[in-house]
């Protein structure tokens, strides 16, 4: 591993100032970017520890709650206001990786977790463009079967992994940060960005700027929710498609509902036209079934993974079986 | 506008009484908002300046900051006050114009003799591009000076040499902080110690030792404490393997920054024992015969202490999943699973 310097400061503004150093990185949990420093795929200057920071409180208000980006993925998951108000979010996050890891992993660093692409993660790979802008992608044209169908572009198909963030984005979570500018607030669904020409942008985050806490919205829908999981193994191992779903319920009618996907997308993904196939219907299978075959209507697939495609529409209707009191 | 030949006796640095060393060459570099609160750029100028042997002086708006190759300590230099009309003196005698624009780091390099032998500027927007672009010059120098050039020459006139050049290439890149060196024989550049004194708690007994920030939890373990118990199996948190307890939780110590553990206390497998008596759950993975060849065993054991002081795996079929952060390449995971389910019962959470 190559050699780096490192901070731990005490104070956020002390964390703000040090992280705009050219070559700074922050560390949180450390088990995305230890992985990639020992790959070599990171190359920081100077590594600015955020543990000492304050923000491990989980603050549970009338309207909603409060998450600081320091809590770890097994306390979030635990937790009896996540438990009870957002089950999609602690079966996602218990679906994801370890016990190990997810003590270690923290809520910023999983919304800043990378892709697992493995030409991403071998340097010796020299065609990325994610890596290295305008070197191309060696996935393109190599084995893709873990790779995205959604969001894709002709620079990058690489997937966005992560679990806890496709339950975020179907709980209508927001992100709050703070950097040299001051404080901002990003809704989930706009704080990934899409590959495009420039797959090396991952999110709305500028160099520099702190993820400091994740609230979510009390909703009628979030504490009728669920998270399903398809993988190559029963447990620890990265989803091949996921979904979070949701459903407000007036009798037997769905009066709201919200459908994400993991396991497809270059950013969780939310299906808004199976949303819509949903909102005013009774909740059955049948309806279940019909709203599904709406999504995945854009999927891109390679050779290896069209697959993807009746798999995600199965797993959306899994998740939905679960919270419309059908399985 | 006055001239003199040797720029050592020009009146305007003689009034700083500068500590100048004749003979030694020197680089001034002129920067309005120059602050120097950054340690990592800071500490690099500094090792490169002990390799090259020159001085640096930094003339910041109301500040003039001197760096000798030779002096350890005081990692900020020593720092002088100036005022505006001597700056400007200076840089006329330096050949810029007075009055520095904003954002442009100027220099100049002096040989031995104290003649401006290279002159440049740069745009830099800010104080920490300004100090990185003088590091990665002074970096390049060193580089270019070290490797190839026997002692015959002169080591002086090469390092001016090739900061004339590392100047010049980050001038036509437009100061990008990682302008790359130019082709030729190159040697590595000045190493940096950025080892850091921390203590270890480790079953119960206080470590001291020096690491640099990239060193695992799991090498200082295993290579710097001698405590092989934990094992490498991928040294990416895909196996498990290096299971420890870090204030009393279960983490992979292969993704943990030895630097980052602080006073927490870590609990190995060489903790569990208590003189010749094993720790229930060690007993009843030798009982339930649960292993093989026995390489993961440490990191299954210490993941099962976890998981029995987390509380929340019952049945067999809980204990396999939150378990599955253990892979056993032996496959003895039914004999696993009994250990586990017989020291559950057993082992009271501590
Ligand atoms: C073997 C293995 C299996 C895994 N399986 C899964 C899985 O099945 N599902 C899944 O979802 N994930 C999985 N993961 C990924 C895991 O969830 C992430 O590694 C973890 O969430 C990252 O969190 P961290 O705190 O350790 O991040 P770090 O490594 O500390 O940081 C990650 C990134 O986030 C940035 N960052 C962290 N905190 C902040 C902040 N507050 N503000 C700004 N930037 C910040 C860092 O600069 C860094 O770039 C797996 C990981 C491993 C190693
Ligand atoms: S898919 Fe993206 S991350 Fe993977 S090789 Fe192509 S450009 Fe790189
Ligand atoms: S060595 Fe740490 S998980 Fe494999
Ligand atoms: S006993 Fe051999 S790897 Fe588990």
């Amino acid at each position: 591993m190559r050699n780096f310097d490192y901070q731990k400061p005490a104070q956020e503004s002390e964390a703000i100032r040090s992280g705009q150093t050219t070559g700074a990185r922050f560390i949180a949990g450390g088990t995305l970017l230890v992985d990639l420093l020992r790959l070599d795929v990171e190359q920081p200057e100077l590594l600015v520890d955020l543990s000492a920071l304050p923000w491990r409180q989980i603050e549970v208000a009338a309207d909603g709650v409060r998450i600081g980006a320091l809590v770890s993925n097994s306390d979030l998951a635990e937790h009896p206001a996540i438990l009870a108000g957002f089950p999609a979010l602690s079966q996602a996050l218990l679906s994801g990786a370890s016990p190990q890891l997810r003590n270690m992993a923290t809520v910023g660093g999983n919304l800043l977790q990378r892709t697992r692409c493995a030409y991403f993660r071998d340097v010796a790979v020299s065609a990325c463009n994610k890596r290295k802008a305008g070197s191309g992608c060696a996935a393109l044209a190599g084995y893709s079967r873990m790779h995205a169908v959604l969001g894709v572009s002709d620079q990058c198909i690489a997937l966005h992994p992560s679990d806890m963030c496709v339950a975020l984005l179907a709980m209508d979570a927001v992100v709050h940060t703070r950097g040299p500018d001051g404080e901002r607030s990003i809704f989930l669904a706009d704080f990934h960005t899409l590959p495009g020409a420039h797959p090396e942008i991952e999110s709305a985050l500028k160099h520099g700027e702190l993820v400091t806490h994740v609230s979510l919205p009390k909703t009628s829908f979030s504490a009728r929710s669920a998270y399903v999981k398809a993988r190559d193994r029963a447990s620890y191992a990265f989803a091949l498609a996921s979904s979070a779903a949701a459903i407000d319920l007036d009798g037997q009618i769905i009066r709201q509902a919200r459908v994400a996907l993991g396991g497809v997308g270059t950013k969780p993904w939310r299906c808004m036209e199976v949303e819509q196939a949903l909102v005013g219907r009774p909740a059955t299978r049948e309806v279940f079934q019909a709203a599904a075959a709406l999504a995945m209507s854009d999927a891109r697939t390679t050779e290896h993974n069209g697959f993807k495609v009746q798999l995600a529409r199965r797993v959306i209707v899994r998740a939905l079986e679960r919270v419309g009191g059908v399985l | 506008m006055m001239r003199v030949a040797s720029l050592f006796l020009h009146p305007s640095l003689l009034a700083l009484g500068l500590p100048m060393n004749r003979g030694q060459p020197m680089v001034i570099a002129f920067h309005n908002e120059l602050q120097l609160q950054e340690s990592l750029t800071l500490e690099q100028i500094r090792a490169e300046l002990r390799g090259l042997g020159a001085a640096l002086i930094l003339v910041a708006r109301g500040a003039v900051f001197v760096f000798q190759p030779d002096d350890e300590v005081d990692i900020q230099g020593s720092n002088i006050g100036i005022r505006a009309a001597a700056v400007d003196e200076l840089r006329v005698a330096c050949g810029f114009a007075p009055g520095a624009p904003a954002h442009e780091l100027s220099l100049v390099v002096l040989s031995g003799g104290g003649s401006v032998v290279a002159r440049h500027s740069l745009l830099a927007t800010d104080s920490r591009l300004a100090l990185k672009g003088l590091a990665e010059a002074l970096s390049i120098a060193g580089t270019q000076a070290i490797g190839p050039h026997p002692a015959t020459i002169s080591r002086r006139e090469v390092v001016l040499a090739s900061l004339v050049g590392a100047f010049a290439l980050l001038t036509a890149d437009g100061c990008r902080p990682h302008a790359p060196p130019p082709s030729g024989p190159a040697a590595p550049p000045v190493p940096i110690n950025r080892a850091r004194k921390i203590t270890l708690n480790v079953n119960g007994q206080a470590h001291e030792l020096e690491v640099e920030p990239r060193v695992s939890l799991l090498d200082a373990l295993r290579e710097r404490l001698g405590l092989t118990g934990s094992k490498k199996g991928c040294d990416h948190g895909q196996c498990g393997a290096c299971t420890v307890l870090v204030a009393g939780k279960r983490v992979n110590a292969c993704l943990t920054l030895a630097i980052m553990v602080g006073e927490a206390p870590v609990t190995t497998i060489e903790g569990l024992a208590k003189g010749e008596r094993l720790h229930a759950m060690q007993a009843a993975f030798v009982e339930e015969d649960a292993l093989q060849c026995g390489y993961c065993t440490p990191g299954q054991i210490m993941s099962a202490l976890g998981l029995i002081m987390e509380n929340r795996a019952h049945t067999d079929a809980e204990v396999r999943e939150h378990m599955s952060g253990n892979i056993c390449r032996c496959g003895a995971y039914p004999n696993i699973v009994s250990a586990i389910q017989k020291a559950r019962l057993e082992t009271v959470p501590s």
